[in-house]
């Protein structure tokens, strides 16, 4: 998998960086998470930018590198000898991928708090925010599109893989909420950028906090575990921590929508939003047969909210589902303000309903009471209870959410809409990455259109 | 001694007879005689260590539950005073006694109508000396329950009170001419009291009560109040007492237009009482009893710049609840929460914590919500409601779960705070709901599976209450004598946890560090005390659980498990993985490879 790791270091690349071959890069790309076409060939590869950051022995250096046309940021360290550790992170020779090396990567936080320039790059902390600097560094597993080093116990910097240039949505909203004071973000402390392309972010690091989908999924395991007990009566019931993320994300919104504003938009407008949901049921018909026989309800449910004189739009968070929400010790975070990452940055600034966050949140729910069942053989009564789940935590979630801000089930049409689209879409994912989860979206359809 | 009607003379309400008692003649300025600390034997001093209460393991016992010497059915001092050498065998370091003042009884001991009497049916201030001195001979101390807010109605104070409003104890209570003063404070019985003021027939006058209507406040206005009760702690102090923990100690003055309680003057008094400690008995702890959130009973340890001048200790109420619903949620957070929210505490003083005492488990200091999730959850039979409470022992409140047990015992012992073991509760004693009030967690210790539990040679109806005698929790099946005999009895694993304790200054001394991990039903924190390094991990989920902990901190150490000694692999850059079973836990010790230990293998 990783072609740096079989060849003797010394042998073949004896010493500068500059001596990174773009074929190590060209395998080594596609082999990371955060790659955008895994499983292809890359025909292309280019490093459009180089620059150093630390010379000496380890040494490092930031690369922008385009591989047909997509456009990676890429630490690369150098060391004459490569710990065990970091031999796993070989991308050839004597380089390796620096995001993996606590050493180099405990230095940008000095970088960030003198306000360096090296190589083009600046790195500057917020306003009023003193780095506390000698923090051991730690990178953090498994991510899909970033790369993300801890600072002791107390910073989170997210190295963007895929920057692009201009207005960074993940900073600003960040930015935004936290002078409205909000609660429900992690303060942004410092970035790192190269002229108006974002490059890192650093935010306050939530210590102790856990993610929504490991406390609810808890939850649903407790559940299934006791099978003659309702969801209400079981002692990991969850409708209480539902309900206070329901206020949370509904205080999110009302601090956005107080900060960068709302707009009303006309029937045009939702035509638009409902045309755009008929195109993409469109192109997933095409590739999933199993979904054909829901056709014609999902298209009256879209159509139902058609009617509709106008909306509501704002800066929303965009991609809310229980993965980017964290309990902390002091309530519930949201976290990863990009945008839904299927969509171009032109769509991803463009205000939208609240209600497409709700519906994200409780399709979420959904997925987590359900996700114990997939690939199994279908079992009525655990079913069932999985459904009460759901229910009672989408219900709870939409109560707690109405204590805050208005209650999303008053505009049903257009929630049930946003709530099918985005299963829609979840029929096409998991057809293509999870055969056996497929069930979990075609259940939902079958249910909301009230097919048998 | 005066000659007096004695219907109406003031130690007639005491049953004291035969016995010295406050009152017993009364001097020609009006003046009631009291016993004096002189009168009695004192004990032998405790081992000297000013700081021992920040890591001792406390033991509630109540004296009338443990052990009865005389065959009448009711524990006593000296039969406790025979099992010294069982709590010495088990670990304890300190044990709280709930009252044992002569008393009428109105309030499981807490409405006291003499404070230099002990209750007869107890033995006598030389009976309570002679445990003192025991117990001190084996290395435990002992604390008691001392009411400073008010007395019995029986008390010769209230009674001389009464009848000479202008002799001089005419001020030793709050006495009106109306009953609507003070309106702003709460009524705390709400069950049983209307108002905070009740009319007295005899004076004609209403007085104040904080509680019951038989227990009157004391007027801590008037300085003679003040010396009473600081003559009170010298009286127990010079027998050789080390504490007292302070009942209801937020109520002691009143304020028109404040709701009476932590009021600045309340808190002046406090430290007049820590005074008389520091300068005449160092050594000696006082413990506040205020069920309050953290943020404010902080209050009680009084000014942290100079450690803390008022209270050494305080118990924290909110966390036990939280530990019972972090469990049966299977989520830490309710501890994180409630931890994350305790503020710093001066450097001489400790919390207390528990999990049960003798009390009901009481559910004031959380949510609506959270106490109907409690009741749903452990409270399934409406007659295990107390109060606002669940009057259950820890054993049924766990379905007799040995794994849960030793879990929730695990996170008493390492949690922050000095830990308060209930009696019984070491071997798994179990509870009768069908008894009144709160006595369902009081039934007679069990000792053996002889009549009676061992507890008392007296004939069984005669037992002040019944032994517990159902299958699962009687006193056939979980006695101390059973469990004494076999080595993975939870007695003997209690023991053991509790010598591992003492080995490691960091559970008592120490600071706290919650470790984060990715898992939220593992609760994992780290124990810090110089050298000593101490890891717990909790699983909080009845089923196994993976949890990678960020140990890089101490890359090339090796945890080495606590009540085993097994080394575990180093610690290195990566997260360190640990498997859990369901309700599990493992205390590491965090201890640094010497040479040619610990080498990457």
């Amino acid at each position: 998998m990783n072609p740096g790791q079989s060849a003797n270091p010394h042998a073949e690349w004896p010493s500068a960086l500059d001596e990174l071959a773009v074929a190590d890069l060209r395998a080594w790309l596609p082999a990371q998470r955060w790659f955008a076409a895994k499983g292809q060939a890359i025909t292309d590869v280019r490093v459009t930018r180089s620059s150093t950051v630390f010379d000496g022995d380890p040494g490092l250096r930031h690369l922008l590198v385009t591989a047909d046309d997509e456009v990676y940021q890429v630490l690369v360290g150098v060391r004459d000898e490569l710990t065990e550790h970091l031999a796993h992170s070989a991308i050839g020779g004597r380089n390796y991928d620096a995001t993996q090396d606590h050493e180099l990567m405990s230095r940008l936080l000095d970088l960030f708090a003198e306000g360096a320039t090296t190589g083009g790059l600046a790195w500057r902390a917020e306003p009023g925010i003193r780095l506390t600097t000698g923090l051991r560094a730690r990178p953090i597993g498994v991510e899909q599109s970033n790369s993300s080093v801890v600072y002791g116990d107390r910073y989170i910097l997210k190295l963007y893989r895929r920057p692009t240039p201009g207005p960074n949505r993940d900073v600003d909203l960040h930015r935004a909420l936290a002078r409205a004071g909000s609660a429900q973000v992690a303060e942004p402390v410092a970035t790192v950028a190269l002229d108006d392309t974002v490059l890192g972010f650093a935010q306050r690091f939530l210590g102790g906090a856990a993610e929504g989908w490991a406390t609810a999924t808890a939850s649903v395991r407790d559940l299934l575990a006791e099978e003659d007990l309702h969801a209400r009566e079981v002692g990991g019931d969850y409708a209480g921590e539902a309900a206070r993320l329901g206020a949370a994300v509904a205080q999110v919104h009302a601090d956005l929508a107080a900060v960068l504003g709302t707009e009303e938009v006309g029937a045009d407008a939702v035509a638009v939003e409902i045309d755009q949901m008929h195109g993409r049921l469109d192109a997933v018909l095409a590739d999933v047969p199993e979904l054909r026989e829901h056709e014609e309800r999902l298209r009256a449910a879209f159509d139902a909210a058609r009617g509709l004189p106008g909306m509501t739009v704002q800066q929303i968070h965009g991609d809310l589902h229980l993965g980017q929400v964290l309990r902390t010790t002091s309530g519930w975070v949201l976290i990863d303000f990009e945008g839904e990452p299927a969509a171009p940055p032109e769509d991803r600034v463009r205000p939208k309903s609240a209600l497409r966050d709700v519906a994200g949140m409780l399709r979420s729910f959904d997925y987590a009471a359900l996700h114990l069942l997939a690939g199994e053989e279908p079992d009525h009564q655990r079913l069932t209870r999985a459904a009460e789940w759901a229910d009672r935590n989408r219900a709870a979630f939409c109560e707690g959410y109405a204590g805050v801000a208005g209650d999303p089930r008053a505009e049903g049409a257009l929630l049930r809409a946003f709530e099918l689209d985005k299963a829609v879409y979840e029929v096409a994912y998991e057809h293509r990455n999870r055969p056996d989860w497929v069930a979990i979206p075609l259940a939902a359809i079958r249910r909301v259109t009230g097919g048998g | 001694m005066t000659v007096q009607d004695t219907s109406t003379a003031p130690d007639a309400a005491l049953g004291l007879a035969g016995i010295p008692h406050t009152g017993e003649a009364v001097t020609a300025d009006g003046h009631l005689t009291e016993p004096q600390a002189g009168d009695f034997h004192h004990a032998r001093s405790a081992p000297p260590d000013p700081r021992w209460y920040k890591s001792a393991v406390f033991y509630e016992v109540l004296v009338r539950a443990f052990n009865d010497s005389d065959g009448n059915g009711t524990g006593d001092l000296r039969g406790l005073a025979d099992k010294l050498d069982y709590l010495q065998w088990l670990g304890i370091d300190c044990l709280w006694l709930p009252p044992f003042y002569a008393s009428p009884l109105r309030d499981g001991g807490y409405d006291i109508s003499d404070f230099r009497a002990v209750l007869p049916e107890f033995g006598t201030v030389d009976d309570f000396g002679y445990l003192l001195d025991q117990a001190h001979k084996r290395g435990i101390r002992v604390i008691t329950d001392l009411v400073l807010n008010h007395t019995s109605d029986a008390h010769p104070w209230f009674q001389e009170s009464r009848q000479h409003p202008d002799g001089p104890y005419g001020d030793y209570y709050v006495w009106s001419d109306t009953d609507d003063r003070y309106a702003d404070a709460r009524i705390i019985f709400v069950d049983t009291e209307t108002s905070n003021w009740t009319y007295d027939p005899v004076r004609g006058q209403f007085y104040w009560h904080r509680f019951f209507s038989h227990q009157p406040d004391l007027n801590y206005e008037n300085p003679d109040v003040q010396e009473a009760m600081l003559d009170v702690l010298r009286f127990w102090l010079d027998i050789g007492i080390d504490g007292f923990r302070l009942d209801a100690v937020p109520y002691l003055f009143e304020e028109e237009g404040t709701n009476c309680e932590n009021l600045p003057r309340t808190h002046e008094f406090l430290k007049r009482c820590r005074k008389v400690v520091d300068d005449e008995y160092p050594g000696r702890v006082l413990l506040a009893e205020a069920n309050q959130w953290p943020a404010d009973v902080v209050e009680y340890f009084g000014d942290a710049g100079i450690g803390g001048d008022e209270c050494h200790m305080a118990f924290h109420f909110p966390l036990m609840p939280r530990i019972f619903m972090a469990v049966r949620r299977e989520s830490r957070f309710p501890i994180s929460e409630i931890l994350a929210q305790t503020p710093s505490i001066p450097a001489g003083a400790q919390w207390g914590i528990f999990l049960r005492n003798h009390d009901e488990l009481t559910l004031e200091m959380v949510t609506d919500e959270e106490r109907d999730y409690m009741y749903a959850e452990y409270a399934k039979d409406p007659r295990m409601k107390a109060n606002i409470g669940i009057r259950r022992r820890l054993a049924p409140l766990l379905d007799n779960d040995r794994n849960q047990q030793e879990l929730f015992t695990a996170l008493l012992l390492s949690l922050p705070g000095s830990p308060v073991l209930y009696y019984g509760d070491e071997i798994g004693m179990g509870d009768n709901i069908w008894l009144g009030d709160r006595d369902a967690v009081r039934t007679p210790m069990q000792w053996s599976p002889d009549r009676n539990a061992g507890f008392s040679r007296c004939d069984p109806g005669r037992l002040y209450l019944p032994t517990i005698a159902d299958p699962v929790y009687g006193f056939q099946a979980v006695n101390v004598e059973s469990q004494m005999n076999n080595t993975s009895s939870l007695l003997h694993w209690t023991r053991r946890m509790l010598q591992v304790r003492t080995e490691h200054p960091a559970f008592g001394l120490g600071d706290f560090v919650e470790l984060g991990s990715s898992n939220p039903s593992v609760l994992a924190y780290l124990r810090t005390h110089g050298d000593d390094v101490v890891i717990c991990v909790n699983n909080l989920s009845r089923f196994p659980q993976p949890v990678e902990l960020h140990l890089s901190e101490h890359d090339g150490c090796v945890p080495v498990e606590l009540t085993g000694g097994v080394r575990f692999p180093a610690i290195g850059e990566l997260p360190y993985l640990l498997t859990l079973p369901g309700h599990g836990f493992y205390w590491f010790q965090i201890t640094r490879p010497t040479t040619g230990e610990g080498e990457s293998q």
